[in-house]
């Protein structure tokens, strides 16, 4: 087993053991649900929406290299920059090369899934640059040194207190747990980042290619004050993240906001199209947009999984995964979380140390159901297992285990007796009263749970009673 | 700045074709059943919107009445208020009560204490209760940088929905010059505690539509 998926284990025992933190975890998925449907009831036909925006970033992904040009050349029209990387190594550079120089102390930062990928943050902190994380849920993660919990609510595991304590800690002056106030405070302390930054960086939800323009969705208006006040604005994306035209946002702006947290639309869906322009007021002298690629296009080679690279990060996979709900976010150590992310980082991270996120699924397919561009998460769930199996990734334990199984299932006989031995064992270990302790067999699964009664006699007995046939 | 250097583009240019050369990935199906409900009043859906999502719309009958509600909001206000430097605005300003401290998009961009702004927008959606602006209603920053906004607009300027806006804008309208354009919904707001809605995270805590009947 590599340290990763040992790792995985060992924090999804402990934080599934956590009632704290499940309860945490559950009020915050229990608000989400009843926001989306209502949200959903704003639609007059969800499916036909989902079937829409399936159908343009399918457009979009397989013609990525027209679009992108596209793209490119509006961009570069209105006098921005596209820097394409083809890792996070390259990435990362031209943004440090870039803020050395022009001399940059302050970088004011929106979320940026991509930018917690290439781990962008730390690289910058590292030239001496103060680097502020505005979305609140990040500044708070940030504060306490820790990745982003969920893709769209980074701080979905911390209660009120918790909050309250640590801007006790780490902003002077602030004692309250009032939501209100803490949210005053953390305006206050970034309001004199924003206007005083050199650089923003930002994320970017989509790439409009016949427009030339990215879009940025937040809440706070971080993006829009990161993307207008400094005079550099650095825009970092996927290079999947592309869409064919503006009129996709009419459905793709509505279906991101209620899909991610319930709302009709989200508060600020900004367009940005270039630096300031020549009659305007303000805006950064220089526009910068990065495209990552960092195996993306790897992905895109596997046409049985090429639908992955429709996402758009709405994090609602991650809201109605059982998993998700009962081991949080930085148990599967990994940018991406939940069933996108087990999905996603074999591919981004590699097969071997990742393949094993891919069991950490019920495959009860609530992810295929619930994402806004249909991507078929459970059934690439099962992909990236066949992947592991052939690819020789999987203990030898495994495939003797199943070949057993499959032998036994061939054997009628063989599975009765085995059946029976099986109950007789346990009935052996419970009357020793040895049940829940080392020797019992079952042990991984109760001692986390209550123990199943084990039933007077077997299910192809009771069967031959009652239909009288084996 | 200088040319961009980009080593990285053909290759990955390459190996997205590449990658595309087997063709596409199974085709989609899509559906032409109507994604949102027809709008029959688009007023009144707007008003219901903005009650919903905390935009303060305040419905007046021409210029003068629209000046007279603005004076009135910005009274009490001591601190700097930034407005969009038009003609309409301008107009509106003389009657505003004596005393104000107004500067104009002419004379620079709004700052750190910048305690309201005051702007045009380029249309309002009713589906949705939102305003579209962009980098021509008094810059980048002054729809977003001070805790009020106040957007004067016209009953003319008032989509059903976002696809109207976006088929009516075409691709070479002035519109799309605009190095930003933001549909803006309600104030600014976060539920990043425990999924509690506060309003005023970054940009305005209060946003209020002041909506003329008739055109300037």
């Amino acid at each position: 087993m590599t340290n990763a998926a040992s790792e995985f284990l060992r924090s999804a025992a402990a934080k599934s053991g956590d009632l704290r933190h499940r309860q945490i975890l559950r009020t915050s998925v229990d608000t989400y649900n009843t926001a989306v449907a209502r949200g959903k009831t704003r639609f007059v036909d969800w499916e036909a929406a989902r079937r829409r925006a399936q159908a343009i970033k399918w457009e979009a992904v397989n013609h990525l290299d027209n679009y992108l040009l596209q793209f490119e050349a509006r961009v570069k029209e209105r006098d921005g920059h596209v820097f394409w990387a083809e890792n996070g190594e390259q990435a990362r550079k031209y943004i440090l090369d870039l803020a050395t120089a022009r001399g940059v102390r302050t970088i004011v930062k929106s979320k940026s899934m991509v930018a917690e990928e290439i781990h962008l943050t730390t690289a910058l902190e590292q030239l001496g640059i103060r680097v502020w994380e505005t979305d609140l849920g990040e500044f708070i993660v940030q504060l306490r040194n820790e990745p982003p919990y969920h893709i769209v609510t980074p701080a979905m595991h911390l209660t009120r207190s918790d909050i309250a304590q640590l801007f006790k800690e780490k902003l002077g002056g602030v004692n309250t747990d009032d939501p209100e106030k803490l949210v005053a405070a953390a305006r206050a302390a970034l309001r004199r980042a924003f206007f005083s930054a050199e650089m923003g960086i930002s994320g970017v939800n989509f790439l409009v290619a016949d427009a030339g323009m990215i879009a940025i969705t937040t809440n706070e208006g971080n993006g829009r004050l990161g993307s207008s006040l400094p005079k550099i604005h650095v825009a970092l994306t996927g290079i999947e993240k592309v869409v064919p035209r503006l009129e996709d946002l009419a459905v793709l702006w509505p279906m991101l906001a209620t899909a991610g947290t319930g709302q009709a639309v989200t508060c600020y869906n900004t367009l940005v199209g270039g630096p300031r322009g020549k009659d305007e007021v303000d805006g950064p002298e220089e526009f910068h947009v990065v495209l990552l690629d960092n195996g993306r296009s790897e992905l895109l080679a596997d046409v049985e999984q090429r639908d992955v690279l429709h996402c758009i990060r709405c994090g609602a996979c991650l809201n109605v995964c059982p998993v998700y709900r009962s081991v949080g976010g930085h148990a599967y150590g990994t940018t991406y979380q939940g069933p996108i992310g087990s999905v996603l980082t074999p591919h981004l991270r590699g097969l071997h140390d990742f393949q094993h996120l891919s069991y950490a699924s019920s495959l009860c397919g609530a992810c295929t159901g619930v994402c806004p561009v249909r991507i078929d998460l459970h059934h690439h769930l099962l992909h990236n297992r066949r992947n592991a199996v052939k690819a020789g990734e999987r203990a030898w334990g495994e495939r003797f285990g199943f070949r057993a199984f499959r032998w036994t299932m061939l054997h009628p006989t063989w599975f009765a007796a085995l059946g029976w031995a099986g109950r007789l064992a346990l009935r052996t270990v419970n009357a020793l009263g040895l049940g829940g302790t080392k020797l019992d067999p079952l042990r991984p699964w109760t001692k986390e749970r209550a123990a199943p009664a084990i039933p007077a006699r077997s299910f192809r007995s009771l069967w031959k009673e009652r239909c009288g046939t084996n | 700045m200088e040319q961009t250097e980009n080593s990285g583009r053909e290759r990955i240019l390459h190996r997205i074709r590449a990658a595309l050369s087997g063709g596409p990935a199974h085709p989609v199906r899509e559906s032409d059943a109507e994604i949102f409900a027809q709008i029959p009043d688009p007023l009144e859906r707007f008003q219901s919107e903005c009650a919903t999502n905390h935009t303060e719309c305040i419905l007046t009958a021409n210029a003068t009445a629209t000046a007279k509600v603005v004076g009135e909001i910005l009274g009490p206000i001591s601190g700097e208020i930034f407005l969009q430097d038009a003609s309409e605005l301008r107009q509106a300003a003389t009657s505003f009560p004596t005393g104000l401290n107004l500067r104009w998009s002419s004379e620079g961009s709004p700052v750190e204490e910048t305690q309201a702004t005051v702007t045009l927008a380029e249309a309002l959606i009713a589906l949705t209760g939102s305003i579209f602006v962009s980098s021509a209603c008094g810059g980048r920053s002054a729809t977003v940088a001070a805790p009020l906004h106040i957007v004067v607009a016209h009953l003319a300027q008032l989509v059903p929905d976002l696809q109207t806006l976006f088929a009516a804008m075409g691709r070479d309208t002035a519109l799309l010059k605009n190095s930003m354009l933001c549909l803006t919904t309600g104030s600014s707001r976060t539920a990043d505690i425990e999924k509690i809605l506060v309003l005023g995270a970054h940009g305005p805590k209060r946003l209020v539509v002041v909506l003329q009947r008739d055109q300037p």
